[in-house]
């Protein structure tokens, strides 16, 4: 039998492991490789650092990190000295290197010019603002996206090397479970209970209560599912977490099946999260290979395994009963509740489901006890909340704050506010079903409560900043058309009555908009209610807000045929407005050869253009878009 | 059933998943894998070996977007539907594709050289509006970008005027 501890010992001294990180021998640099960073073109600094290293035959480690977060600085690359001088590099794509190879690796050990943050020796919190950093480089905390940050969940992301169980070893991973396994089941739940713990998806469902509830199904096998499916467009909180930290999410599984009895894990993971799975896999491996999955866990009389699932792109598969509908080799269509999972799941068996999130929390919850857990957040909401920020906003990214952190702060603040010139029109959390909310709520505490009273949901993390130049209406088509085009089709309620909304909005964009629309808007809204998921439950949410919040502009689409922000296709008409010479260049660039020379100069013809800007970006003083109704 | 020489195949590429574990899914991305799509001749294939009915295998394969029928096109523009994307102009993106390539979004030319797919976000919302050719990322796409990006890869559909316009998105 090993023990815990004995396992970290074999951790912190594994050659080429975690040592390499904390206190390197020779310069190191890790490339932090995640799914948007390899959209940035991390594959290509990282193959060019190797090759350039190598040819220069220079003494160097070069490592992978997850991402941390920091998506609109990426490619980042790290290099840390002996002596524990760590350097960020940002934007560092692969033309960069070989200057950074010569500055950073074979010169004196710095780049500055390059250089994004100076990061502090692995294992201290970053300084604060203010503090001089190392060699005149900021310290990555004086950084505007990272300061409010508290980095619980996500304190392992750009630290470790996500693919090495000995770097989450090392940092004290896992050791949640070994204390979980020194409990009883009961004292876990009620550990999890009292945390304040509740779903981090959405659904905000009290975690420990879900847990007890399959503690108490008496049919075995019983079966523990994680949610990976972050289906939401525009959140990618989980993803973070798989990428970064994946053995996180693992040990909260752990935890999870010696608090119900629960003997298997299924892992789904979305389609799109390629990476995810290849990590999760390989994780799962490595845990099974040290022992902290497999039978008798760490001596115990736990035995748990796990693996992963692999979606094949589907929205509803999201909705706990249509993933487990999934799992099951079926169409991933949600069933009608009762029976909840807990008393029929996974193949008929006693099931929980959590999300990735979630469970990442437990294993905090466990790891560190509940009174470090509880030390931050809110009343009702203890603790940290992963947010991804995208849209119009300067700093695209995810951080992690106190639950209840103001959302102006974190959209203006760390996120550096709007383009230039543009003002804050709505914000959009928690995806196509979650709603819409107005400039006015910008300040909103980042907790669920605060969220449910204005009639939208916080839901999962995502949180989609929208300036002035958007059209609600054409955004409310926008989210009408991707919850109608995902809904399973399994009720008529769900797929009629998404189809019906839809409808109504497109009518909107075309200036074919009734007086009548809004009664049948609300009564859609009542009648969708009805369906049979939360799918098609929450469909008019979008909607329905925008109605509420921006009652003005539908006004105007419905009743003047006009769309403020000139987005609406069917309200709108480009027209030449001055014959100017860069007219050619807009000839040239229209896709459908609707610019045209006629005798006394160009025009536009309506016939021909779908009205898709190009000409405009080339020629922006000769070309206007006019209302098409006035 | 009697064997051919795909059959023989399909059945060696699936032969450790095993009846009542959840593995369709599995199945059914090792054929894509393997093949590029799901051949047709290895749905009652499958559904023998995994002891389903055709019509649940059939039924799963139609139902989700990433598994296909057909083989893939030589390229193909997986196009973003996220709202980050939405909010930089996408749609005039998917509008500029379509004329230009001369096809909707989820069909292939007639030859199978370019497709056009609808995606799913999967966060790389720094780089809105973004499309992806065969798994790469081009990112923060203009609408003029975008009608260059669609000439280039359709160089005979719809040609700029002689001598106009020919370079590259950034």
């Amino acid at each position: 039998m090993t023990t815990y501890e004995e396992l970290r010992q074999r951790a912190l001294s594994a050659p080429g492991g975690w040592q390499a990180v904390e206190s390197p021998s020779r310069p190191r640099v890790a490339v932090y490789f995640g799914t948007c960073s390899i959209a940035a073109g991390a594959g290509d600094t990282l193959a060019a650092l190797r090759s350039e290293v190598e040819q220069r035959r220079l003494d160097v480690d070069i490592g992978i990190a997850g991402c941390n977060g920091l998506c609109y600085a990426e490619p980042l690359v790290e290099v840390a000295w002996p002596g524990s001088r760590r350097i960020l590099y940002g934007k560092l794509t692969a033309d960069k290197v070989s200057r950074l190879v010569e500055e950073a690796l074979a010169g004196d050990g710095l780049c500055p010019d390059l250089a994004l943050a100076s990061l502090p020796p692995v294992g201290e919190s970053p300084p604060a603002k203010g503090d001089a950093g190392v060699d005149g480089v900021p310290p990555i905390g004086s950084l505007p996206f990272w300061a409010p940050q508290v980095r619980r969940l996500m304190a392992n992301c750009g630290v470790i090397d996500p693919e090495n169980i000995d770097h989450y070893v090392a940092r004290g991973g896992y050791s949640g479970l070994a204390r979980a396994l020194t409990m009883a089941p009961e004292e876990i739940t009620k550990e999890i209970s009292d945390s304040t713990l509740r779903g981090r998806s959405g659904s905000d469902f009290p975690t420990g209560r879900k847990w007890d509830f399959l503690r108490g199904a008496t049919r075995e096998p019983k079966y523990l599912v994680c949610n990976a499916d972050e289906g939401d467009p525009g959140a990618w909180v989980n993803r973070m977490l798989m990428e970064g930290n994946p053995h996180a999410i693992l040990e909260g599984l752990a935890i999870g099946a010696r608090a119900t009895g629960a003997s298997h894990g299924f892992v789904y993971v979305r389609e799109e999260y390629p990476l995810c799975f290849e990590r999760l896999n390989k994780a799962i491996d490595q845990a099974r290979e040290r022992g902290f999955f497999g039978q008798n866990i760490l001596g115990s009389d736990l035995s748990f395994d796990a693996h992963v699932v692999r979606g094949a792109g589907s929205y509803v598969c999201g909705e706990e009963s249509g993933l487990i509908a999934s799992i099951e080799e079926m169409r991933g269509m949600p069933k009608i509740r009762p029976p909840y999972p807990a008393q029929s799941g996974v193949f008929g068996q006693p099931t929980n489901v959590n999300n990735v999130e979630t469970y990442a929390d437990a294993a905090l919850v466990l790891g560190h006890g509940l009174e470090w857990y509880t030390s931050l957040g809110t009343e009702r909401n203890k603790s940290t909340k992963i947010f991804s920020l995208s849209g119009d906003v300067q700093r695209v990214g995810v951080m992690e704050v106190p639950l209840g952190y103001p959302m102006d702060k974190l959209i203006f603040e760390a996120g550096g506010g709007l383009p230039e010139g543009r003002t804050l029109k709505a914000i959009q959390p928690g995806g196509p079903l979650a709603g819409i909310l107005p400039a006015e709520h910008v300040g909103l505490p980042l907790e669920p409560e605060a969220f449910r009273e204005k009639g939208v949901q916080m839901g999962g993390g995502g949180l989609v900043v929208i300036d002035d130049s958007a059209c609600i209406v054409d955004l409310s088509t926008y989210f009408g058309w991707f919850v109608e085009d995902e809904s399973c089709g399994r009720c008529t309620t769900c797929h009629g009555g998404t189809q019906r909304l839809v409808e109504i909005l497109r009518r909107w964009t075309r200036g074919e908009g009734r007086e009548s629309d809004f009664e049948n808007i609300k009564l859609l809204g009542n009648t969708l209610l009805y369906s049979n998921c939360v799918h098609g439950q929450a469909a008019p949410t979008v909607a329905l807000n925008t109605l509420t919040f921006f009652e003005d502009e539908v006004r105007e689409h419905v009743f003047e045929k006009r769309c403020r922000a000139k987005v609406c296709k069917g309200l709108i008409r480009y027209q030449v407005s001055q014959q100017r010479p860069e007219l050619a260049d807009a000839e040239a660039i229209c896709p459908t050869q609707a610019v045209v020379k006629k005798n006394d100069g160009y025009e536009i013809d309506q016939s021909l253009c779908i009205k898709c800007n190009a000409c405009r970006e080339v020629a922006p003083q000769a070309i206007e878009v006019v209302d098409a109704f006035a | 059933m009697l064997d051919t020489e795909a059959t023989l195949e399909i059945k060696h590429l699936i032969a450790d998943l095993k009846p009542g574990e959840g593995d369709l899914l599995a199945a059914l991305h090792r054929l894509q894998e393997h093949y590029g799509y799901v051949p047709p001749v290895a749905i009652p294939v499958v559904a023998e070996h995994l002891k389903l009915g055709t019509a649940r295998v059939y039924g799963t394969v139609s139902f989700y977007s990433e598994l296909r029928l057909t083989p893939p096109p030589e390229t193909t523009i997986s196009w973003c539907s996220g709202p980050a994307c939405c909010l930089k102009g996408s749609e005039n993106v998917r509008l500029i594709l379509e004329a230009v390539l001369g096809v909707k979004m989820g069909e292939s030319t007639e030859d199978n050289r370019l497709g056009l797919h609808l995606a799913q976000c999967n966060g790389t919302c720094d780089l809105a509006p973004v499309v992806w050719i065969n798994g790469r990322a081009l990112g923060r796409l203009s609408a003029a970008d975008a009608v260059r990006l669609a000439r280039e890869l359709s160089p005979k559909a719809n040609p700029p005027p002689a001598g106009k316009d020919g370079r590259s998105p950034s």
